[in-house]
């Protein structure tokens, strides 16, 4: 079965997400310099990337005639 | 403790921001759609949020500043024997505190003055991993030491303006507060890191 586009953009954002996070999280380990960098250039970016992805997930987009079909099967579409 | 907080929270928001990306599907019901927002978009700020914060407090430690190598003389001058020593002086009596006494003193009290020194912070990083690392006594400020970081603190006690020195001469503790004649350059408080000649100094051993 063919994952939804916004199933799939989800699934990137939360990578993303939850990458930074571990960066982040990596970072609060040591009191240096290089940790401040890290969080700050790595961690913050990837975070902001999966949620700005996760953001744009929400934005309709045009399904394709299979995905619609299959979503109405479900009783549940994800375009407004 | 704070530390242990943040720890804990964004360990949490990772958790859960990984668990909905596996489970994507859970998205297709309105519940899921909540948690989704609530696991993809507001922990993750909060914790950004929460980690930069926490962030900002450890670069204005001691520890932080002390932890280049290149820094270490200058953490030792903290503990000099000799009162004359102007950093000393303010470590061992408190007059800064202890656990962020190098913020304290060169963080420039103005607009820009945190954002500026984090720029300078990124160009040590460069020097210290892809640069030559200069020998301690050849590291200069950037600008002269400013009175105004002098005069947060001591502007209108009542030591710093009733001190008979600033009374030497008419208009000296004007010109001081003014800047046109600087605390630590006019041979009044020169005495400063003084890294380069450490090797003979005696040290303070603090009683616990």
């Amino acid at each position: 079965m063919e994952t939804p586009l916004v199933e799939s953009r989800i699934k990137w954002a939360s990578l993303l997400i939850g990458i930074g996070l571990l960066i982040q999280l990596g970072t609060l380990f040591r009191v240096h310099p290089l940790a401040f960098v890290g969080f700050v250039v790595v961690g913050c970016p990837l975070i902001g990337a999966g949620v700005l992805l996760y953001l744009w997930s929400l934005v309709p987009v045009k399904q394709k005639a299979s995905e619609a079909s299959q979503l109405s099967r479900m009783g549940n579409g994800w375009i407004p | 403790m704070p530390s242990t907080i943040v720890s804990v929270f964004i360990a949490i928001t990772a958790a859960t921001a990984l668990l909905v990306g596996f489970r994507a599907r859970w998205t297709r019901s309105r519940e899921g759609k909540i948690l989704a927002f609530v696991a993809l978009c507001v922990l993750p700020v909060a914790s950004m949020w929460g980690g930069f914060s926490e962030q900002m407090e450890r670069a204005e430690s001691t520890q932080f500043c002390l932890s280049c190598h290149v820094m270490t003389d200058f953490g030792q001058s903290l503990r000099v024997d000799d009162p004359s020593y102007i950093p000393a002086a303010h470590f061992q009596n408190n007059r800064v505190p202890r656990e962020s006494a190098c913020y304290t003193c060169h963080t420039d009290y103005a607009m820009f003055g945190t954002f500026t020194a984090k720029l300078r912070g990124l160009r040590h990083l460069q020097v210290e991993y892809f640069g030559t690392i200069p020998k301690p006594e050849e590291i200069k400020l950037y600008t002269p030491y400013n009175n105004r970081e002098c005069l947060h603190c001591h502007l209108g006690a009542r030591h710093f303006e009733e001190a008979s020195g600033h009374h030497k001469t008419p208009g000296l503790l004007q010109s001081v507060k003014s800047g046109q004649k600087s605390c630590l350059s006019s041979g009044c408080h020169d005495i400063v890191h003084e890294v380069g000649s450490l090797k003979d100094a005696a040290f303070w051993n603090e009683k616990k």
